[in-house]
């Protein structure tokens, strides 16, 4: 008898499921993500993806068992990403705003979909040296990886404090070799990510600048992309998804969460006590505000000046023809969350509402 | 008749196609032809769209953006910066190379001490060693030269022992009978026997420091043919890595080409019987 009920149960969700999915579009038998990596081989990161993947809040609104999703974590990160979607290997993707910049440049065609709240950049120097602050950096060579979201955060924190890049030397390395080179005592500075703190544990660097603290515009910006192929072909799956990535983000900005997000997160290589320093006395709520408000569009527009600026890009980016708010719009309508993070204006400061 | 023309018309034939312009042709010709058709299939890939414009840009594009870094200077700056590193770091690796490769193929002594460790160093690929000489040198210049030096170090120094210890014995002993001195005996004995055997190890050790160079550029500098690439990646411009490829092919296979006809110069000068 209860073998019976069982049975007729699972018959009939099928069949519900199936005809909820007949009704709408055909689904694709793989949904491809991407999002930048930390440790070697780790299939998890430390943004809202990770736990829009890892709570099942994406497969949970696919609600389809039979759509098999593929989460990749790029150790590589912007190039690797940009070439995945341009190889028609991703349909979403979350990382930072330089690369995909560059990608879109280039005519790779993706649509933003979602704000992926912002990475913690530190400046560090040797513990040797005595610079202090910023200012003090003139005459100094700082590693940073040219082309990144760190590149551009190093040149916007240089031009607030009254230098520009004529006043130092900048060393294109990429993070394990800027530690070497930190290390060796080849670099004076860097700036670098959540990465950089267990070489200050280890004495070899003291952290002088922050930029949550400091400057908050220059905190790396991401975001959530679709590719615009897929979001043609499937337009109802991909509202269900971004439904998905806000429930994670929504899940992230509950306090009781916290402890379980930074666990989720320390998987991905980067340690849990450095997960903590980077979201020390902040609430996650705010860190990884989803919306395309005026804050990520002011983020994005410095980062297109600066790339072309730098001559990254040889074409210009539109920001408003990238930007595709629709999704985001009903995923905050049906799921109550119009108001749950407020509208932040160019400086990040929150609208009162 | 009939027979006649039956018979002589292949003859003919075959005189036509032995003609000297004909070889002159497949000389020149033939190595054109996997070049010519890898174009004519990118050309047909990029037309028919296989890849996406961003992984594979049509020759043309290729051939603009050349174009564009040849007159800006872009290659010319990043190769000098190159062949600057090469020619330092080939010298280098080469007089040490050269130094020891004499002594291990002299002295059965030298070979007993430092020949396995030698081999076994050998095993290790230059770019095995290159995240540790970056803490030890830090990046920079001296980098560069060291790992380079490195890598045409070892093969020199083996070739070298090698063909020094295969010179024919009944040489070293004429010689010794002449009562050469040991001067005469290394410039006229020693080192003629042994040249043929050195060049194709400083061939093949020059083939490793350009691609050492390359890797080092790529991986832990800012300047040069190998950073040329690597930005072009991250600029997702890919017909620059494109150019940068093409560009290291070239140049390889000249400098290649002229150690051949060096080579060719030098067997020419040392005696047949060697």
């Amino acid at each position: 008898m209860v073998r019976f009920f069982f049975k007729t149960l699972l018959a009939v969700s099928f069949v519900v499921l199936t005809s909820t999915w007949a009704s709408a579009e055909e689904a694709p038998q793989t949904i491809r993500f991407g999002a930048v990596g930390s440790g070697y081989g780790q299939q998890v990161g430390t943004q809202v993806v990770s736990i829009a993947h890892i709570k099942g809040f994406v497969q949970d609104e696919i609600g389809n068992p039979a759509v098999k999703l593929d989460w990749n974590y790029f150790t590589g990160t912007g190039p690797a990403i940009n070439e995945a979607i341009a190889n028609g290997q991703l349909d979403f993707a979350q990382y930072g705003s330089l690369p995909a910049i560059i990608a879109r440049a280039n005519g790779v065609p993706t649509k933003i979909i979602l704000s992926g709240g912002g990475t913690n950049i530190y400046g560090v120097v040797r513990s040797a040296l005595s610079i202090k602050t910023i200012a003090d950096l003139k005459g100094h060579s700082v590693a940073i990886q040219k082309a990144t979201i760190l590149h551009w955060s190093l040149l916007e924190t240089l031009a607030a404090n009254g230098l520009s890049e004529k006043d130092i030397t900048i060393l294109d390395l990429k993070t394990a070799d800027q530690l070497a080179a930190l290390a060796a005592g080849s670099a004076d500075a860097s700036f670098g990510t959540v990465n950089v703190l267990p070489l200050r544990d280890q004495g070899i660097v003291r952290v002088i600048y922050t930029s949550q603290h400091d400057n908050p515009r220059a905190t790396g910006p991401s975001a959530f992309l679709v590719t615009e192929a897929f979001a043609a072909k499937y337009p109802e799956l991909t509202k269900r998804i971004v439904r998905g990535f806000v429930r994670g983000a929504q899940w992230v900005a509950q306090p009781e969460n916290r402890e379980e997000a930074l666990q989720i997160w320390a998987k991905s290589g980067v340690s849990y006590d450095s997960l903590k320093q980077e979201y020390a006395g902040e609430l996650l709520h705010d860190r990884f505000d989803p919306r395309l408000d005026d804050f990520f569009r002011g983020q994005y527009a410095d980062g297109i000046r600066f790339s072309k600026d730098q001559k990254l890009i040889r074409k210009d980016v539109d920001l408003a023809q990238w930007i595709d708010p629709q999704y985001q719009d009903a995923a905050f309508a049906s799921l109550g969350l119009t108001n749950f993070w407020p509208s932040r204006n160019r400086d990040g400061i929150a609208a009162t509402n | 008749m009939t027979d006649r023309s039956l018979i002589a018309r292949p003859v003919a034939h075959r005189v036509r196609w032995r003609t000297p312009s004909f070889d002159r042709i497949s000389f020149y010709g033939l190595p054109l032809v996997l070049p010519l058709a890898v174009l004519t299939i990118w050309q047909v890939a990029t037309v028919r769209g296989w890849l996406a414009p961003q992984i594979l840009p049509s020759p043309s594009d290729v051939a603009v953006t050349f174009i564009d870094l040849f007159v800006s200077g872009d290659i010319v700056t990043g190769l000098a910066i190159s062949l600057r590193r090469i020619l330092v770091g080939f010298a280098l690796g080469a007089t040490g190379g050269l130094v020891l490769g004499v002594a291990l193929g002299r002295s059965i002594r030298v070979e007993q001490y430092v020949g396995p460790s030698l081999r076994a160093i050998a095993q290790v690929p230059s770019l095995g060693w290159l995240p540790f000489l970056m803490l030890i040198f830090g990046l920079g210049e001296t980098l560069n030269y060291v790992v380079i030096a490195k890598a045409c170090f070892v093969p020199i120094a083996l070739s070298t022992a090698a063909g020094i210890r295969n010179i024919p014995v009944r040489y070293i002993e004429v010689a010794r009978v002449l009562r050469l001195r040991r001067r005469t005996m290394v410039l006229r004995v020693v080192l003629p026997g042994a040249l043929p055997t050195i060049f194709s190890g400083v061939r093949i050790a020059l083939g490793h420091a350009w691609i050492a160079m390359v890797v080092v550029e790529m991986l832990a500098d800012t300047a040069g043919v190998g950073y040329m690439m690597t930005w072009g990646r991250t600029l997702f411009q890919i017909d620059i890595v494109i150019v940068g490829m093409v560009v290291i092919g070239i140049v390889g296979f000249a400098m290649d080409a002229g150690l051949r006809a060096t080579e060719r110069r030098l067997r020419q000068w040392t005696p047949d019987h060697v």
